[in-house]
Parts: structure tokens; C-alpha cells; sequence
């Protein structure tokens, strides 16, 4: 699986580098810029690339525009967006087309490895990642009438899991259940919460972040 | 350039209150002798109207006079109008039945018509000033003087001691030569007085030509009546009378003007008080009645006299029928009033306008001086906010390539050495909790950088700024961002911390359920609006945080208003001006 880097930070970028490394991954290429991953993705595309939200010059929206115009260039690669801060509008500007093959993570994750790669692997599949402080930052958001008070507890979580990106089986994995179970937790939430049910789980993702932002 | 007609004249000095009464008794006296000698001839037709008549004429030429003479004692006007009194009330003499009195006023009847020419043509400063108009008198003078005398000399006036022969055809050709002459003469006058009245002068001088112009034709009318021996030479008689009293009525409804117009003065004073950076003109021109009035300001770089609009334009002198006055401020002039030359006699008049024009400049200078401050200050106040903003980023940009990427790396570091270190389980429980304490940093760490300053917001905007505060408050946030595109940075930073304040102080005071938060976008500000259902009460002046908002606010040219009565919740707004 060919990733490819854009990271100004050498400390980050060398550790990304090196844990997808380590956990088999073929890291194609490696930048400290925007411009230089996007004319390696326009001659390269790799299954996924990596980028920091901030990268120079200015430190403002580089990063951020570069991930967009791959998405919308070249949309067989997918899009993992690392950034320090959490913020739900450029995420949802992200998705907003569609979450497949797109993430966006806190920096943090990184340090998470296994969740980390989990996470590259899902992307570069053409599925998605939405960093957990995002998804629980929603569902800690104070409303007038609390909709997902129907949930169970356990139901809660599994809709937390799916907001991230997980898959059905991650799910049942995270939640140690049978994947059978975790399909009908599923179905059952999106029959309480009245969302429409789709089987594509990357396009639930959006439609559970779109539900828990509106 | 103006220089010395600037100055003011010496004043000189009037006459004394001697003087000035004693003309007045002087000439009453002589008009009563006239009367009584026009009642006690025989010679007059209706001598009671011929005496009202004559008396019309004498009696404003010697108040006038006197008038004119005490108010405007530099003039030669006053004393020409009094002299002028004085040959008309002596040609009464010639009523008399004393041979010697009625030589007397029969040799001075034709001289009042030049005096009156003179009047005319002298007025306002009582001299003639050009050439043809001292030709003219000059002229007029001879005439009345060197041809009645001919004309008596030869026996045109049996009754005149002066008569040494007896050639009465001859002394009534010179006398038909002296009609014609002297009616040539007093319509060339008034051609002269009207060359100058051009359209525009001041209301009372257009007034006085027009009355010195009627008097003359009248007086002309009435020689050509008598050369050709109309028979209704008595009602012209008294239609020129009336005419050439009426000249002296009004040149006094002129000086009575000018009283009134320096009563204007109050009111010009109020007027540039009321208004003190409108047009200075016109309340001038109002005060000096003077339509034609034209302001000048010197620019000193360029050593020249400019109109309003800075067009260099040069100032018109005695020559041209205008005259000027300075305003000076430290000896320099600042404003050249040119006005109608008539003004210049009423002097009282152009001190006040021009000490009240003085006045509304000061003030004028000091509100520009005040503006000019208050813009330096405002200036100072949004760069220092300005440069405190700049301080932020920077500190929040040093945070987040420092610290918080390092931390980033220390937790990821922790993490391969605690997995790789799988056989000491003590060991790896104790990176891990390390690891553990590190993100924890990590989010306190995000939190105060973000506090900072949110490079959300520099590098995308208010939109998505906000987006991520609205999520997190306190209450459900309904929000509604109705800007398009970026603004200019320190509007959105203003406008994210109302924005970001508000909600704070929400969440910590008014135990609201809900808010809102809505910015629009009109031509020339952007709004920001947030509202809740909490308890109200919020004031400015108490506690620090909306005082400080309203700071940061006012900083970038903005206004801040709360509206936020006890119980029924608090609305906030800001404007911040955005072109």
C-alpha cells in the first residue's frame, strides 16, 4: 500500500514515516510541502496521502487546499488530513462531499499506532476516519430536546464508533460482539434516530455527522 | 495682492458735538427763513406747496449730512450734503424783496442742481474718483456759476443788482445754452452711475443709484421743460423735487441697513456656532449684505490666495469696485474677504464680521485640530490592538511548531517504547500512563493556544471559526453566518471574539437554554448579533468581560450595544465597519 507525506514538523513526519513503515506500509514519498505532494500525486497517485492541515509557506489553508483539490482531482486516492486543533467546520467541509476515502485526525492519533493505522488502511480503502474527540465534541453538544436520549448506552457507543468511521466489524471488534449483533445495533439506531439507512458505511458517516451537527 | 488696503484707515476724527448741533440749528434756521420768506413774496405761486417742496429736499440733504458726517467722519460726504442744504436753503433768497438778498440766492439758483450732481457721483467716500466724473462736476460747476453770472451780468434778471446792461435776447440765449449744457450734464452723470452698478452689488447701494439716476433725469426733465416753456412745468417742478429728495431718504435707509446688518452680526455669530464647518460664505454674505461677497484663503506653500476648491484666484481692488479685508491669525493672513467697495465705508460693520468670521476660524481649526487628534488616537488604539493580535500569532504559531509537534512526537516516542518494551509489563503500564499525561498536556495545551488565538480563523475564516465555538458552548447554538468570502482580518478577529465572549458569559451567567448567533453583512459594516433566553441583566460598566469586549470593539471603529432587561434574556451588537 503506497502512502504519500506532507508534514512541515521533521519529528512528525519522520514518526509517521516510520510506524507506517514498521506496520508495512510502502511510504512512496515524504514532504515538508504542499506543492510537492501534489505533483507526486498528479504523476504518482498513491492508494492514500498524508497531509498536515498547516504547511508553508504561510501556515494558513496550504494544507487544507491541497487535500481538497486531491479529492476532487484525483478521487482514487484517499485523504487523511492531521491537524492540531479540532475543528468541526473545516471536517465537515472535508466530507462534504463524500466520506469516502477521506479522514480527518487530531495530531494526537498518531501516538494512538495501531488506531493510527487502522485508520491510514481504512482511508487509502476508500473509507473513513473521523477523529473521536470530533465525534464526541457532537455528541456532548447541548440541545434543547436531547434526541439520542432513546439510544441504550450500548447503542451510543456503536453510533460513536460508526461517526468515526468505523466499519460493522469494527464495531463488533471495539464493542466485542458478533458482527451479526453489531448489525442489528445499526440498523436499530438509525431506525430510533429516523436517519435514512444506507449500506455503504462510508456514506453513513456523513449522514450520522450531519445528523449529530444539525 | 492686497497688502495695504488691508490695513485699516486712521480713523479720523469726527466732529465735535458743537459742531454737529450747531449745523443742525444753523440749518433749521435757514429753513425757517426760507419758509417765511416764501410765504411773505408774492413772487410764488402756491407758496406753501413750493415751501414743503424745497423743504423736502433740504431737510434730509442736512440731516443726512449730518449723519454722515458724524458716523463717517473720513468721508467728504456728510460735509458736501450739508453744504449742499446750506446753497439750496440760500437760493430761498431769491423770494426775498431785499435787493441785495434776492441777488444773492438768484446768483446761487442753479447751483444746488451741480452740488447734486457732485453728491451723486461722490458717493460713498465723498471724493470723485475718476477722471471723468471730476470733468463732469467740474464741468457742471462752471456752468452754474460762469454762465449765471453771464447771464445776470447781461440783464437776464432785472431784479438782480448785478445786472450792468440790458440785452435780455442775448441773456436768454446764453440762459437756453445753459439749460441744454446742464441737462447734457446731468444725463452723462447718470451714464456714469450706471456703469458701475453691476448686477450683484449690495441691495442698498442698487438702491441709492437707481434714486441718484431718477433725480438727475428728473432735474434734466425739468431744464428742457423750462427751455421749451411747457405749461406743466410746475408738476414737473414738483416731481423733480420729490425725486431729488428722495435721494438723501435713501442714503439713509442705507445707513439704517448697515445698522440692521450689524444686528445681523449676533445672528452670524450664532449661525457659525450652530454650523461651524459649513460654508463660511454665505452667512457672511448674509451679514454683510453683500451677494457679491467672495472668500479667499492664503496658502502660505505657495505664497498665493486660493478660492474653496484651492483654485489660485487674485484679489480686486479699488479699481474694480471691490474692496478687502484679512483675517489674520499670528500676523498671517488665513481669509481675504473681497466685497462690494460701498462696504468699506461701514467699517463698525466689517469689524464685527470680520472678528465673528475670526472667531467660527478658531473654532474651525480647533475642531480639525480635535478631529485630527481623536483620528491619531483611534489610530494608536487600533494599532496597538492591532499589534497585540500580531503578538498572539505569533505565540500561537511558536506553540504549535514547538511545543504542541514535539509533545505530539513525545507521545508517539512513549508509545513505540512501551510496545516494544511488551515483556516488562510494570514498565510498559508506566510509559503508557506517561504517554497518557503527555496528551493529556497535549488538550490543555490545544486549549490555551487556541485561546490565544484561533489559526482557524487566519487560515479559514469566520465561518468555520465559529462553527467549532458553537459546537462547543455551554447552551444549543442556533448559527447563522451570512458573509461571503474572507473580511478583512482584524474584522474577523473582532468579531470572533464578541462572538466567542458572548458565549462564554452565556454559559457562565445567564442560565440560558438557548442562543443565537447571526452575522450579516451590509454595505459598510458587518453585524454581529448574538442572542439568548438566560436572565438579562448584562451591563458594560460591571464586571470586566463586556467591558473589554466593547474595547476591542471600539478599537477597530466598531460601536457595541446590549440590550438586556431583567428576565427577558440579553441581545448583543456589534457593528464593525467594513467597506
Amino acid at each position: 500500500m503506497r502512502v504519500a507525506i506532507a508534514e512541515d514538523s521533521v519529528l512528525l513526519r519522520e514518526g509517521v514515516t516510520r510506524i507506517l513503515s514498521d506496520a508495512g506500509l510502502d511510504v512512496v514519498a515524504a514532504y515538508d510541502n504542499a506543492d510537492d505532494l501534489l505533483r507526486y500525486v498528479r504523476s504518482f497517485p498513491p492508494e492514500v496521502a498524508i497531509l498536515d492541515i498547516r504547511l508553508p509557506p504561510t501556515h494558513n489553508d496550504e494544507g487544507m487546499r491541497a487535500a481538497l483539490r486531491i479529492r476532487e482531482q484525483h478521487p482514487g486516492v484517499g485523504v487523511l488530513v492531521l491537524s492540531q486543533y479540532l475543528e468541526l467546520g473545516l471536517a465537515m467541509q472535508l466530507l462534504s462531499e463524500s466520506a469516502e476515502g477521506v479522514g480527518y485526525l487530531l495530531k494526537d492519533r498518531i501516538s494512538d499506532v495501531d488506531d493510527f493505522v487502522a485508520a491510514v488502511r481504512r482511508v487509502a480503502g476508500g473509507g473513513s476516519a473521523v477523529d473521536p474527540k470530533i465525534v464526541s465534541t457532537l455528541l456532548k453538544r447541548r440541545r434543547g430536546d436531547d434526541p439520542l436520549a432513546v439510544l441504550t448506552p450500548r447503542e451510543r457507543e456503536a453510533l460513536e464508533l460508526m461517526a468515526t468511521g468505523a466499519s460493522n466489524q469494527g464495531i463488533a471488534d471495539a464493542l466485542t460482539i458478533t458482527l451479526r449483533a453489531a448489525e442489528k445495533y445499526v440498523s436499530g439506531i438509525f431506525t430510533k434516530l429516523g436517519i435514512p439507512t444506507t449500506r455503504n458505511e462510508s456514506r453513513r458517516v456523513l449522514a450520522v455527522l450531519l445528523y449529530l451537527r444539525a | 495682492m492686497v497688502g495695504g488696503s488691508a490695513a485699516v484707515p486712521a480713523v479720523a476724527r469726527g466732529p465735535g458735538a458743537w459742531a454737529l448741533w450747531g449745523t443742525v440749528a444753523l440749518g433749521f434756521g435757514t429753513l425757517l427763513g426760507s419758509i417765511g420768506l416764501a410765504l411773505a413774496g408774492d413772487e410764488l405761486v402756491r407758496p406753501g406747496l413750493q415751501a414743503f417742496l424745497f423743504n423736502w429736499i433740504t431737510i434730509p440733504y442736512l440731516i443726512s449730512g449730518t449723519l454722515a458726517w458724524w458716523r463717517r467722519p473720513d468721508s467728504r460726504l456728510g460735509p458736501l450734503m450739508i453744504a449742499t442744504a446750506f446753497v439750496m436753503a440760500l437760493t430761498a433768497l431769491q423770494w426775498s424783496s431785499v435787493p441785495a438778498l434776492h441777488t444773492l440766492g438768484h446768483l446761487l439758483d442753479m447751483v444746488p442742481s451741480a452740488m447734486f450732481l457732485h453728491v451723486f457721483l461722490a458717493y460713498p467716500t465723498g471724493q470723485l474718483e475718476t477722471r471723468p466724473r471730476r470733468i463732469l462736476v467740474a464741468a457742471a460747476y462752471t456752468n452754474v456759476v460762469i454762465l449765471q453770472l453771464a447771464k445776470i451780468l447781461l440783464g437776464g434778471n432785472p431784479d438782480s443788482l448785478l445786472a450792468i446792461t440790458s440785452q435780455p435776447a442775448l441773456a436768454a440765449r446764453i440762459e437756453q445754452m445753459q439749460l441744454i449744457a446742464m441737462s447734457v450734464l446731468l444725463l452723462a452723470g447718470v451714464v456714469l452711475l450706471l456703469v458701475r452698478r453691476p448686477a450683484g452689488r449690495r441691495r442698498p447701494v442698487t438702491l441709492l443709484v437707481d434714486t441718484f439716476g431718477l433725480a438727475l433725469v428728473m432735474l434734466a426733465i425739468l431744464y428742457i421743460a423750462g427751455l421749451r416753456g411747457w405749461p406743466q412745468i410746475e408738476v414737473v417742478r414738483h416731481v423733480t423735487f420729490a425725486a431729488v429728495g428722495l435721494a438723501p431718504v435713501a442714503f439713509l435707509l442705507g445707513l439704517l441697513d448697515s445698522r440692521l446688518a450689524r444686528t445681523d452680526v449676533g445672528a452670524l455669530l450664532m449661525e457659525l456656532r450652530a454650523h461651524p464647518t459649513s460654508d463660511l460664505r454665505e452667512p457672511l454674505a448674509r451679514a454683510l449684505h453683500d451677494p457679491s461677497l467672495i472668500l479667499a484663503y492664503w496658502l502660505p506653500d505657495y505664497g498665493t490666495w486660493a478660492d474653496p476648491d484651492g483654485h489660485a484666484v487674485s484679489l480686486r481692488g479699488p479699481e474694480d469696485g471691490r474692496a478687502t479685508r484679512l483675517i489674520r491669525r499670528d500676523n498671517e493672513p488665513v481669509i481675504a474677504l473681497e466685497f462690494d467697495r460701498s462696504l468699506q465705508d461701514e467699517r463698525e460693520l466689517l469689524d464685527a464680521v470680520v472678528a465673528a468670521a475670526g472667531i467660527a476660524l478658531e473654532n474651525n481649526r480647533l475642531q480639525v485640530e480635535l478631529r485630527a487628534r481623536l483620528l491619531e488616537l483611534q489610530g494608536s488604539r487600533a494599532r496597538v490592538v492591532d499589534a497585540g493580535q500580531k503578538e498572539r500569532q505569533r505565540l500561537e504559531r511558536n506553540l504549535h511548531d514547538g511545543a504542541q509537534q514535539r509533545l505530539v512526537a513525545l507521545a508517539l516516542e512513549l508509545q513505540l517504547i512501551a510496545r516494544s518494551s511488551s515483556k516488562d509489563p510494570e514498565t510498559t503500564a508506566r510509559l503508557l500512563k506517561a504517554k497518557h499525561e503527555v496528551t493529556a498536556s497535549l488538550d490543555e495545551l490545544r486549549d490555551v493556544a487556541r485561546g490565544i488565538h484561533p489559526a482557524v480563523l487566519t487560515g479559514h475564516g469566520l465561518s468555520v471559526a465559529l462553527e467549532t465555538l458553537a459546537v462547543q458552548a455551554a447552551v444549543p447554538v442556533e448559527l447563522d453566518v451570512a458573509v461571503d468570502g474572507r473580511l478583512p482580518e482584524r474584522i474577523e478577529v473582532a468579531a470572533y471574539y464578541v462572538v466567542s465572549e458572548s458565549l462564554t458569559n452565556i454559559g457562565k451567567h445567564a442560565k440560558a437554554t438557548a442562543a443565537s448567533v447571526r452575522v450579516t453583512r451590509s454595505e459598510d459594516a458587518v453585524v454581529v448579533e448574538v442572542v439568548d433566553d438566560g436572565i438579562g441583566g448584562a451591563d458594560t460598566e460591571r464586571g470586566t468581560g463586556l467591558r473589554g469586549l466593547a474595547d476591542r470593539v471600539e478599537a477597530v471603529g466598531g460601536r457595541l450595544r446590549i440590550w438586556s432587561p431583567a428576565g427577558r434574556g440579553t441581545r448583543l451588537e456589534a457593528e464593525l465597519p467594513c467597506e
